[in-house]
């Protein structure tokens, strides 16, 4: 990990609030592994405000340019601050950090399920998992239409995907879990990767469980180093002896088993 | 380039026992034991790291989320989550040791009872430490959960029960929460410190304006950062004219220039916390940008700086 400038490439917006920003980096593009984030001063230079730096998963690595890319919702300052950055201007950024998931080698077959703006780590670890000759089977759900276009940025790691929307304006109407439920003869035998919003999660985890499937999920919490210092980001994880201990989702995850994850 | 690190003349700092080879410290709980950020750079080119604060069992801290962005600065309520001073001990004071920075664990107990047993602890090490820092932010649970810098007189009983302990040099961490900072520094001078580090941070809290509900999992937390930096310098400055102890000004302190007002404003040495979490690097920089300024201003020694607006305001 290191304190990194880089060019910014492009800053392509996909609808009113979602973005997608390209960033030069030899260092990450050479380093970063599936699950890994950064943490972006979301600041210009010289200024302190907002403070905290935001983090943002890595969503695509091009090897071959040595560019990355970070996709992003409009949230709030920090993330205002990123929209309104254009080609050509510099971004102060901290990576790669966390740790890349581990991907269980004696499992061939994977189903991943992203949850809105939880798409994005995923989408790395499914091109990971294809390099790799597993199966994929990618599923995504989504609240509204800012994620409307990004199918494009899908089609290019896989074909068996499915895309939902729960008002239905485009994929299929309902939501990911559903149709696993309904069709979980298929994927009983899969080794299941979820991200998205803490509802999601708790369903996935209490489904999953019933029937014995292992999972992982990729966990958020607010930072502030982002390098394991200071026990900001922790999450409740189980332990033995049947009850719970805090793990920094920076430095110990972002990537936990699903089934350990506390969710009270 | 000039190699700013090899000239340290005129930057070491004295304070009582402690002597720092030069003014930069990192704050408790901001830097952990200084390895993670070891990976960014020479973390030895510090005057000094201060660890989390460690208690005499485990803590597990408070419940998520325990940071919220405000204002030119940041919430915390970790709740001094830490794996106990025997894990310190055992296992990552000679971790530490590697990175060849002078170490200062931080500690604190729930009585005074705890903070003895911990200093014997700590005595086993002494000889690996430069000094111990005592925080006494924390709640004294057997006074009802009050500060323990609430009161002069726990101050100068925890200083004292350290001192028949240990020789290693004695920092005492207090709150600018009390308006008593010059009664509980000359306390603790009186019995054996050799440093006060002011402030830690100022109790807070914020709402989400969405779900109506506390920002914190703990309700409230401490504030920290650039917005806190006004309130700490006055407190050392407060502190620093009355000449009671060699003080760390530690609050809000991001930049070098930060670092110089806190001097100026009389701090011996200062603290650098919450910068960590944003530049990794900062406490190099600050150090860095301290001696340029000195070179500029051709001054030959940190000590010359120290306090000089106070005796500005002295002469009018
Ligand atoms: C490991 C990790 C990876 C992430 N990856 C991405 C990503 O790829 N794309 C993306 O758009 N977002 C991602 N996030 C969330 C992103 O960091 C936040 O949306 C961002 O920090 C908001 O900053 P802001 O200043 O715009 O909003 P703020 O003003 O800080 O907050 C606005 C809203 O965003 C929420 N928020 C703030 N921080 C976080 C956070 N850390 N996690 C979740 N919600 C938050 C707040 O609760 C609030 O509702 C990730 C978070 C983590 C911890
Ligand atoms: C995340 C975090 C954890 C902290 N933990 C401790 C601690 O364990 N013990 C302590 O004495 N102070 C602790 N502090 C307070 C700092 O050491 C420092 O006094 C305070 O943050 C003000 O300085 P700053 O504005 O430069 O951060 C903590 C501060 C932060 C932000
Ligand atoms: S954000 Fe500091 S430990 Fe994770």
């Amino acid at each position: 990990m290191k304190t990194l400038k880089g060019e910014i490439v492009a800053n392509r917006k996909y609808s009113d609030n979602l973005y997608k920003l390209e960033v030069f980096s030899p260092y990450i593009c050479k380093n970063a592994k599936p699950a890994q984030f950064i943490n972006i001063k979301c600041s210009r230079q010289g200024s302190d405000d907002p403070l905290l730096r935001r983090p943002f998963s890595i969503y695509e690595i091009d090897e071959q340019f040595n560019v990355f890319s970070v996709l992003f919702l409009v949230r709030g300052r920090g993330t205002q601050f990123m929209a309104d950055l254009r080609k050509g201007e510099s971004l102060d950024f901290v990576g790669p950090l966390g740790q890349p998931i581990k991907i269980p080698e004696n499992d061939s077959r994977f189903v991943l399920i992203g949850g809105g703006i939880g798409v994005v780590p995923l989408c790395l670890i499914a091109k990971n998992l294809k390099s790799i000759g597993k199966t994929v089977h990618f599923f995504a759900g989504f609240k509204d239409e800012a994620f409307y276009t990004w199918e494009r940025d899908l089609i290019k790691i896989l074909k068996d995907y499915k895309i939902f929307s729960e008002n239905g304006v485009f994929g299929e109407k309902g939501i990911p879990l559903n149709y696993i439920r309904e069709n979980f003869s298929e994927f009983k035998d899969h080794h299941f990767i979820v991200c998205g919003p803490l509802e999601m999660l708790k369903q996935a985890q209490s489904f999953l469980k019933d029937r014995k499937v292992r999972a992982i999920a990729i966990m958020e919490e607010k930072m502030a180093c982002g390098i394991g210092a200071c026990m900001g980001c922790v999450i409740k994880i189980k332990n033995k002896n049947n009850g719970y201990s805090y793990k920094k989702v920076c430095s110990d995850g972002p990537a936990f088993d699903l089934m350990e994850v506390c969710f009270d | 380039m000039t190699d700013y690190f090899s000239d340290e003349t005129g930057l070491e700092v004295r304070m009582g026992n402690i002597v720092l080879k030069n003014p930069v410290i990192t704050c408790s709980g901001t830097f952990a034991s200084g390895i993670e950020y070891s990976k960014f750079y020479d973390v030895s080119v510090l005057g000094a790291i201060t660890t989390k604060s460690f208690s005499l069992e485990r803590m597990a801290g408070n419940l998520p989320p325990r940071i919220c962005e405000t204002s030119s600065g940041m919430l915390n309520s970790i709740g001094l989550q830490n794996e106990g001073i025997d894990y310190f001990i055992n296992e990552q004071l000679q971790e530490a040791k590697k990175l060849g920075v002078e170490i200062i664990p931080s500690i604190f107990g729930r009585d005074l009872d705890e903070f003895k047993k911990i200093a014997y602890k700590i005595k086993n090490i002494e000889e690996e430490i430069i000094a111990v820092e005592l925080n006494l932010s924390c709640p004294n649970v057997a006074e009802g959960g009050i500060a323990f810098c609430a009161s002069a007189e726990q101050v100068g009983n925890i200083v004292a029960a350290t001192k028949e302990i240990l020789h290693t040099g004695i920092i005492v961490k207090l709150s600018g929460h009390y308006n008593n900072i010059s009664e509980t520094a000359s306390a603790a001078k009186k019995y054996g410190a050799d440093a006060a580090a002011v402030i830690n941070t100022i109790p807070a809290t914020a709402f989400d304006i969405e779900t109506c509900k506390p920002k914190l999992g703990n309700i409230t937390g401490g504030l920290s950062g650039p917005a806190i930096k006004p309130v700490a310098l006055l407190k050392v400055f407060e502190l620093a004219k009355e000449n009671i102890i060699p003080i760390i000004g530690i609050g809000g302190i991001m930049t070098w220039q930060d670092a110089i007002e806190f001097i100026i404003a009389g701090a011996s040495a200062v603290g650098v916390g919450t910068a960590n979490f944003i530049y990794p690097e900062c406490g190099r920089d600050i150090l860095q940008g301290i001696k340029q300024y000195m070179r500029r201003k051709n001054i030959g020694d940190i000590k010359m700086l120290k306090g000089i607006a106070i005796s500005n305001i002295i002469k009018g």
